[in-house]
């Protein structure tokens, strides 16, 4: 509880919206450069390096809800848990030095993709019947017809082909970032001042 | 924030419920398109109480039109893939190798008319539902203030970083930078225009830091509101009623599957 508590200050609480808000605007700038990405979760991870694993996974919850808020993706809350996990995730890499090179840093990303995968993949076929109302439904069919797979088995498949790459850049992107931030401000975050 | 999220003001009866009551509503439309064992009755539900609800809130074209443009793009995408890839016997006709099955489309249909009903339900909350006066409703009732925070000031600064996207956008595109073409040089683009979006946002934040806490936001004890919500021993009756309801269903349909 003090962990929490520790974690909550007011600098925190002032990020999060900053970073859901990241979140949302990369998320819909993919959209405008026409990328095969989702890139929705830079803000989530940038959190959970930042401050730790219960603000990434807050970052995660409350993406989450501005997404079905808003009305621009209302389908967004049913995947709450699994933007939570990638926090958690994150912060996890972060606390064992992975996010301090490149190579380390892509390989989380691919690692946090592929459990994200995972985790997605029964949420789309039990809850909305093997589909998401996106794009990536293509994919799904074409695993499915190719392969002879089952809904589930597709939706895996299609995950585990669009995620890691998707989470890989998220996470160099966060990599990037964090080597250019003033180093005050970092300190000012992990209760270094 | 008005124009942001789906709310819309309004003078109607269901605006002015209060917040946790509009929740409980809600809530138990969306327990009850999952646990409802019939789709029929979630299309009852839907037609017969979600519908007319919204037309008492003055909304039930937006709210129709809202609810066809988010079931279109699944729908799409349900009837070909369960249709075709579904489990079923009954074979409607072949294309090729692929075979069209009827129990597959009728999955397809119950999974429509339970994504309508479940994600209608959430968005007719946000539709008549301030979300401020939402928070404040549940901070109220012990949960934790800050999270309140959180997403209203995500709500209110949202439009301002969408146009601070955009001007990035157009800055670097006066500069030469191509968002067409190939996709390995529209990736390559991305980084010149997500780094000064985040940077900049994230070097302010400091200053905004100490403007809460020079106001006592960390101040623990109660706080008085500028709007205090009005409540009703109806609407208090009305919400133990919804919740009861809440528990039955999820209670029956957890027998339903534990005795076969």
């Amino acid at each position: 509880m003090d962990k929490l508590k520790q974690e909550f200050t007011t600098l925190t609480l002032v990020l999060i919206p900053v970073a859901v808000a990241i979140n949302l605007a990369v998320g819909q700038l993919v959209i405008a450069l026409k990328l095969p990405l989702y890139l929705d979760s830079i803000g989530t991870v940038l959190v959970a390096a930042l401050v730790g694993p219960w603000s990434g996974a807050l970052t995660g919850v409350i993406s989450s809800v501005i997404w079905t808020a808003t009305g621009w993706f209302p389908q967004a809350i049913a995947w709450v848990g699994v933007a939570a996990v990638i926090g958690i995730l994150a912060a996890a890499f972060k606390q064992g030095g992975w996010l301090d090179g490149p190579v380390k840093a892509g390989a989380s990303g691919l690692i946090t993709g592929i459990v994200a995968a995972f985790l997605s993949a029964p949420i789309a076929a039990y809850v909305f019947g093997g589909v998401t109302g996106t794009g990536t439904d293509v994919l799904v069919a074409a695993f499915s017809g190719t392969f002879g797979l089952d809904i589930l088995g597709a939706n895996m498949a299609q995950g585990v082909v669009s995620d890691p790459i998707d989470k890989l850049v998220t996470f160099l992107i966060v990599w990037a970032l964090l080597r250019s931030l003033p180093v005050r401000l970092q300190a000012r975050f992990s209760g270094e001042e | 924030m008005t124009s942001l999220t789906l709310f819309r003001p309004g003078k109607s009866g269901l605006h002015r419920l209060h917040p946790l009551t509009k929740l409980s509503i809600s809530g138990f439309c969306l327990i009850a398109s999952i646990t409802l064992p019939d789709p029929w009755m979630v299309a009852g539900l839907y037609f017969f109480l979600m519908v007319p609800l919204a037309a008492w809130g003055g909304m039930a074209r937006r709210f129709l039109i809202a609810c066809v443009q988010f079931i279109g793009p699944f729908m799409l995408s349900l009837f070909p893939i369960q249709g075709f890839f579904g489990r079923g016997t009954t074979i409607l006709f072949e294309i090729g190798r692929f075979s069209l099955k009827q129990e597959g489309l009728l999955l397809a249909a119950d999974y429509t008319v339970r994504i309508l009903a479940g994600l209608g339900a959430a968005m007719l909350l946000m539709f008549v539902t301030r979300p401020d006066h939402l928070m404040q409703a549940l901070s109220e009732r012990g949960f934790p203030r800050s999270l309140g925070y959180i997403v209203v000031t995500t709500l209110q600064i949202l439009p301002r970083f969408q146009e601070k996207t955009q001007m990035i956008l157009n800055a670097q595109r006066a500069r030469g930078l191509e968002t067409e073409g190939h996709l390995l040089h529209r990736a390559r683009r991305l980084l010149p225009l997500v780094g000064p979006l985040i940077m900049g946002s994230i070097i302010d934040i400091d200053e905004r830091a100490i403007a809460l806490e020079a106001r006592l936001f960390n101040h623990p004890g109660p706080k008085t509101s500028l709007h205090p919500l009005v409540d009703s021993r109806a609407q208090r009756i009305t919400r133990s009623t919804l919740s009861g309801l809440i528990v039955l269903l999820v209670l029956w349909r957890l027998l339903g599957w534990l005795s076969p």
